[in-house]
């Protein structure tokens, strides 16, 4: 087993994929979580100047976020059983990365009824057509998962940009029309690794706020999707 | 050999990597581009309701570097090894954070504010980037940025720096030989000259 060290923020944000993969699979990893205080002096040692980084047996790096959780579901059995499936999960967390993008107004507003107003806007405009897609994607694939027969990490991104703090505050609603989604969400959830990996915190001053590791100043002000 | 068909705007945008690394390949595709008149009943017909699509014997893939990565790797320029190709999707994903970096630019339509914009975008985040990419290419020293053989990554960088240089000039590469170097290369590669040649002109 590669010795694998994970660099990020002390927040869920562009690390968490890669961590439930990792809890997932039952890899143990060291979770390297830092706070923006610390950051300028580990800036320097990241290959772009940005993290997260999976450092790997001490000598190589990776950075890129789908990039990094990508490495780590084909190296431990969670991409696809073969080139296309390995795509159509590829597809899937492109989705979610560029639902991330999108979810980055309302997560920094500060203002909760501009957040609301501005959550409803990317929820209308880009979240439910997207799911109407994927409902008939997931029906079509008949298993219940994204991709193939079983859990792939398309899956694991899904329940990690569903399941953030701002989508369980202000997306009571969003799985109306997607209650397939829903219970693919919820199995992943149900998932014991990622339930005990989830039942508690890995670094001091955090604590589970909706069920995932944060401080109180992270959780107020992060809520950072995905 | 698979049937391939790439459905796209009539640009280069987010569909240009995919047919730079099928003409590298030398493998033939159907390049269909529609006009923006058209997009609306095509939408519906899309996985996501977006494109770039490739259609592979009648299947679909959506989201442009799941198919550029789909396609490396079939056609031998993902990475000889599982480290490789991670290294190569890295590179990928930076050019696509800079395509998507440059979009609040492109998009405004304020002339003045537009141009403020696009230096900002060009001195902070492609020089930034730039000084970083030069760092790793001396580092790996082959020329290459994965490697020491052409992959989808320098691909990438071409496209997309390519198109940098042809809107901006060169001016912002002049403390980035190696970029330099390795745009060039790819630039004079046999199958790669003849598509920039061959295809549709268009601005983006």
């Amino acid at each position: 087993m590669p010795g694998y060290k994970l660099y990020y923020f002390n927040v869920r944000g562009r690390g968490e994929l890669s961590r439930l993969i990792l809890h997932c699979a039952g890899v143990p990893f060291e979770d390297f979580r830092f706070e923006g205080k610390d950051w300028p002096a580990i800036k320097p040692n990241m290959p772009f100047g940005q993290v997260p980084v999976l450092e790997i047996d001490g000598n190589k790096m990776l950075a890129q976020s789908h990039t990094i959780a990508r490495y780590l579901a084909r190296q431990h059995g969670l991409a696809g059983q073969n080139d296309w499936e390995q795509s159509q999960a590829d597809m899937y967390v492109d989705c979610i990365y560029d639902m991330h993008g999108t979810m980055r107004t309302p997560t920094w507003e500060t203002d909760p009824v501009k957040q609301k107003e501005l959550f409803d806007k990317v929820n209308e405009e880009t979240i439910q057509p997207h799911l109407e897609k994927v409902e008939q994607h997931i029906i079509k694939n008949g298993s219940g998962h994204l991709v193939g027969q079983g859990l792939t990490w398309a899956d694991i991104a899904y329940y990690a940009f569903f399941t953030t703090p701002i989508m369980t505050r202000l997306g009571g609603e969003v799985f109306t029309k997607a209650p397939h989604l829903k219970k693919l969400i919820e199995l992943v959830g149900s998932n014991p690794n990622i339930k005990k990996a989830l039942s508690s915190c890995p670094a001091p001053n955090t604590k589970l706020i909706n069920g995932h590791c944060s401080t109180e100043w992270n959780a107020i002000y992060y809520h950072i999707v995905m | 050999m698979p049937v391939y068909k790439l459905h796209y705007f009539n640009l280069r945008g987010r569909a240009e990597l995919a047919r730079l690394i099928m003409s590298q390949a030398g493998v033939e595709f159907e390049d269909v581009r529609f006009e923006r008149t058209e997009w609306p009943a095509l939408k519906a017909t899309m996985p996501f309701g977006q494109v770039p699509v490739l259609e592979v014997d009648g299947q679909m893939l959506a989201q442009s570097n799941t198919i550029s990565r789909y396609l490396a790797r079939k056609h031998d320029l993902a990475g000889k090894d599982e480290w490789e190709q991670a290294l190569a999707d890295m590179y990928a994903d930076n050019i696509n954070d800079l395509m998507t970096g440059m979009r609040p630019a492109f998009l405004e339509k304020d002339a003045d504010k537009q141009k403020e914009l696009y230096e900002k975008f060009m001195t902070e985040t492609v020089g930034t980037h730039v000084a970083f990419i030069e760092k790793q290419l001396e580092k790996n020293g082959t020329g290459h940025l994965v490697g020491k053989e052409l992959t989808w990554a320098d691909l990438a960088y071409y496209g997309f720096f390519s198109f940098l240089v042809e809107k901006f000039g060169e001016e912002f590469l002049k403390d980035a030989s190696h970029l330099k170097s390795l745009i060039a290369l790819v630039e004079d590669l046999p199958n790669i000259k003849k598509w920039v040649e061959s295809r549709p002109k268009t601005e983006i």
